[in-house]
């Protein structure tokens, strides 16, 4: 069965006004209210929301205002409530289902506003005999669009839906449409849905030359970095910042990786800048993520204890809010910003046709496909070669070489049949997990310890310690885990079909060496 | 999601009156709710205006395969629904009886809807029945008005006595005092008197008020005809109180 069509567009020369007239001849209509309202969209700066197909909107007029979530698909309203601002952060809603339904897509994501449109909104109430109302239509004005009409139905008044919207096809010509004006709007401030993924797209042709490829990589690299720098600053929310550190390691990736496009002492000059990026963000990411974390922490203690932890949080925000400060100031540094426009004239002015090694003499696929295939090839040597006995030191140092790997996976996906590449990214991915939670819990232990220190100057009750003895006891007991669960991803990663694929792929008889 | 059964053994007691504003309210304060109109009297799908009809009656309700959900009228209020009662309804003990496990059969249709809404307010017939030991197994409130006269205690002191010993011990029950006349000696008195004897009894007091009766007139809830009076006030304390104790 075809879905009934519930959001029409009015032609060009019907008024609502008009359009009222018409529809009170045939039906037993009410105009409930009539408003000036102001059509905000919201989402999150990565889209999260539109990429869980739904839409979310903010009608507020004098009288009243109201978020509503939309699934984008059926145009149904998944979610309504009557708010006066729209909350930053999910966990900041009310209880409810507009709550719910925001948190999975959201998580830690700031809900930030999109475009606005001005319109005039029209509620109207279908009636039956006793008064009842049976349907609600929504009739939307607007100066730079084509007016909308949108029917709400009501649950149990089925027949009337399919009743009205055929007489709007048939009798008012009124053709159906989108359930939301958001890519109109956004058309209007030369935006477009989805216009900042975090996610790489870097589209390159196996023929090009490894100077151009590089360009085409760093820049779009440094486009995240701009982006990403307001809101970093700003801190809007801890995303800005993880994205900013994304884009700086794999530039770092890059310059380590792609050889023979880059001269050595142009190399070191921006190896130089962007490890002085990596390092003055770091310290407010790892507060971000304690910060994040916290809630897991807590829930990890016997509840006696719970309430005793508080003196931790508020210790990881003081800390996170100094090394923002910080942060921001050497964002906000001449010095930062020479350096970046240094690279961004590099980029644009023509890379140097012959680097160290006259890189044009092969294409970046040729590149790639050493480049990857001998980091790989190392992965696999390091990571046979650990025992139970080797030290945490070389489980960091592979989970160094697995970053690369990714990394350059990432850079030259575009050259490689996509079935393939997600084949072993899902793979490489499941592996580094389980590095990165070893690392991660390590550090975290350290670093919990270390805060215990700092904090005995500050008075801090004797049960907050306990409470951190605690969670140092359970971060261990998942470190340990994580080593435990080393040999098993190990053998699942190397195994005989993820090496057949990066075989068939990536091992040619090169001629490049190292 | 917590059903609250609006329920005294006497009739004329507010239970109407009180299912359909307090589910207004919680409406109103952005809870998803529906209100189960079980009387075959229909009074609270009058006031919402919907027909007290369903399909197929109560032996279709009781006996039928198909859900609840199917049957359910949204109000003329945001995050309200009603399912309408039906004239058949005052039969259901019997077609409750001809059924397996008779008592189970509110809660189990109950059951998929739970996801759904905050809030299910059962409006209840008077009495004890086979449809109110159904409406006690499915509920977790018993929201029960009481009018401040002696009767009206002896027989809250039976509910009490039945739910012990029935034992209903998922059961919360909830007395507060409902059409009160602050101008009847009688009622002034049973209420002085009530700390010692009925502590579980709500201290809000829902007025005797001439616009409460006005709902049959207006067929709608209190709260959307009267902005704001001594008993759209009391409503809103007792719908704080309820969720103060659950």
């Amino acid at each position: 069965m075809t879905a009934i069509p519930l959001h029409f567009e009015l032609p060009e020369n019907l008024t609502a006004k008009k359009f009222l007239a018409k529809l009170s001849k045939k039906l037993n209509i009410q105009v409930a209210d009539q408003q000036y309202t102001i059509k905000a969209f919201y989402d999150s700066f990565d889209w999260r929301l539109y990429n869980a197909r739904m839409i979310c909107e903010f009608n507020y007029s004098q009288k009243k205002s109201q978020v509503r979530l939309i699934d984008l698909n059926s145009g149904d309203v998944l979610a309504i409530e009557s708010l006066k601002n729209v909350p930053r952060f999910y966990d900041q809603f009310p209880t409810g289902h507009l709550k719910t339904h925001l948190a999975e897509p959201l998580e830690m994501r700031a809900l930030l506003p999109l475009c606005k449109l001005p319109y005039e909104m029209y509620c109207i109430n279908i009636l039956n005999k006793d008064k009842k109302t049976i349907l609600r239509i929504q009739l939307e004005e607007y100066e730079q669009l084509t007016n909308q009409l949108h029917l709400l139905p009501l649950k149990g008044y089925d027949k009337t839906v399919k009743k009205v919207s055929g007489m709007l096809q048939k009798s008012f010509e009124l053709k159906p449409t989108q359930a939301s004006v958001l890519k109109e709007a956004l058309k209007g401030h030369g935006r477009k849905p989805k216009d900042y993924q975090s996610k790489l797209d870097i589209k390159l042709m196996p023929g090009i030359e490894v100077s151009k490829a590089s360009k085409i990589i760093y820049l779009q690299l440094l486009q995240a970095i701009k982006i990403n720098e307001a809101g970093t600053i700003a801190d809007i929310d801890t995303e800005f910042l993880h994205d900013f550190r994304v884009a700086v390691r794999r530039t770092r990736a890059g310059l380590s990786q792609i050889k023979y496009v880059l001269l050595a002492t142009e190399i070191a000059q921006y190896s130089e800048f962007f490890a002085w990026l990596g390092e003055i963000t770091s310290l407010t990411r790892d507060m971000d993520v304690y910060l994040l974390n916290y809630k897991k922490y807590k829930a990890t203690l016997p509840v006696s204890l719970r309430e005793d932890f508080a003196p931790l949080y508020e210790f990881l925000k003081e800390k996170q809010s100094q090394a923002q400060k910080k942060l921001a100031v050497n964002l906000n540094s001449a010095e930062y910003k020479k350096q970046l426009l240094d690279w961004e004239h590099f980029l644009k002015k023509s890379l140097p046709k012959k680097g160290k090694g006259s890189s044009d003499q092969f294409n970046i696929k040729k590149l790639s496909d050493q480049r990857i295939w001998k980091v790989y090839k190392r992965i696999l040597q390091e990571g046979g070669s650990i025992t139970e006995k080797s030290p945490a030191e070389a489980l960091h140092d592979l989970r160094k070489t697995c970053k690369k790997l990714r990394y350059l996976i990432e850079f030259f996906q575009s050259l490689y049949p996509e079935e393939d590449i997600k084949t072993i990214l899902k793979a490489l991915k499941g592996f580094q997990a389980v590095l990165g939670d070893f690392q991660d819990y390590e550090v975290q232990e350290m670093s919990i310890k270390h805060f215990s220190e700092e904090m005995m100057e500050n008075k801090v009750p004797p049960k907050t310690f306990l409470a951190m003895g605690v969670l140092v006891q359970y971060l261990d007991s998942m470190k340990c885990k994580a080593r435990n669960e080393f040999s098993d991803q190990f053998v699942l990663f190397e195994q005989a079909n993820n090496q057949r694929i990066f075989k068939k792929l990536f091992a040619h008889k090169s001629s490049v060496k190292k | 999601m917590k059903i609250i059964a609006t329920y005294n053994i006497k009739g004329g007691v507010g239970k109407t009156s009180t299912a359909v504003n307090l589910a207004f309210i919680a409406a109103q304060n952005n809870y998803k709710t529906l209100v189960w109109d079980l009387d075959p009297q229909g009074a609270s799908s009058y006031y919402f205006r919907v027909k007290p009809k369903i399909k197929g009656g109560s032996r279709a309700l009781i006996f039928g395969d198909h859900e609840l959900d199917g049957l359910i009228k949204a109000t003329d209020f945001e995050n309200l629904d009603l399912l309408p009662a039906d004239f058949s309804f005052r039969n259901l003990d019997l077609v409750l009886d001809a059924r397996k496990k008779p008592t189970q059969r509110l809660k189990k249709l109950l059951k998929p809807l739970k996801k759904e809404y905050d809030f299910i307010i059962l409006d209840c017939p008077p009495n004890i029945s086979l449809l109110s030991e159904a409406i006690f197994e499915a509920s977790d409130i018993l929201l029960s008005p009481i009018i401040p006269t002696v009767l009206s205690l002896r027989t809250l002191e039976q509910l009490k006595k039945h739910i012990k010993d029935s034992d209903l011990n998922h059961i919360q029950l909830i007395p507060f005092f409902s059409m009160a006349d602050r101008r009847k000696k009688m009622h002034r008195e049973i209420m002085g008197d009530l700390n010692d004897k009925h502590p579980e009894v709500l201290s809000t007091t829902i007025p005797y008020a001439s616009d409460i009766e006005r709902m049959g007139w207006e067929r709608m809830p209190l709260g959307s005809y009267v902005r704001k009076s001594p008993s759209t006030e009391a409503y809103q304390e007792l719908w704080k109180e309820i969720l103060d104790v659950i």
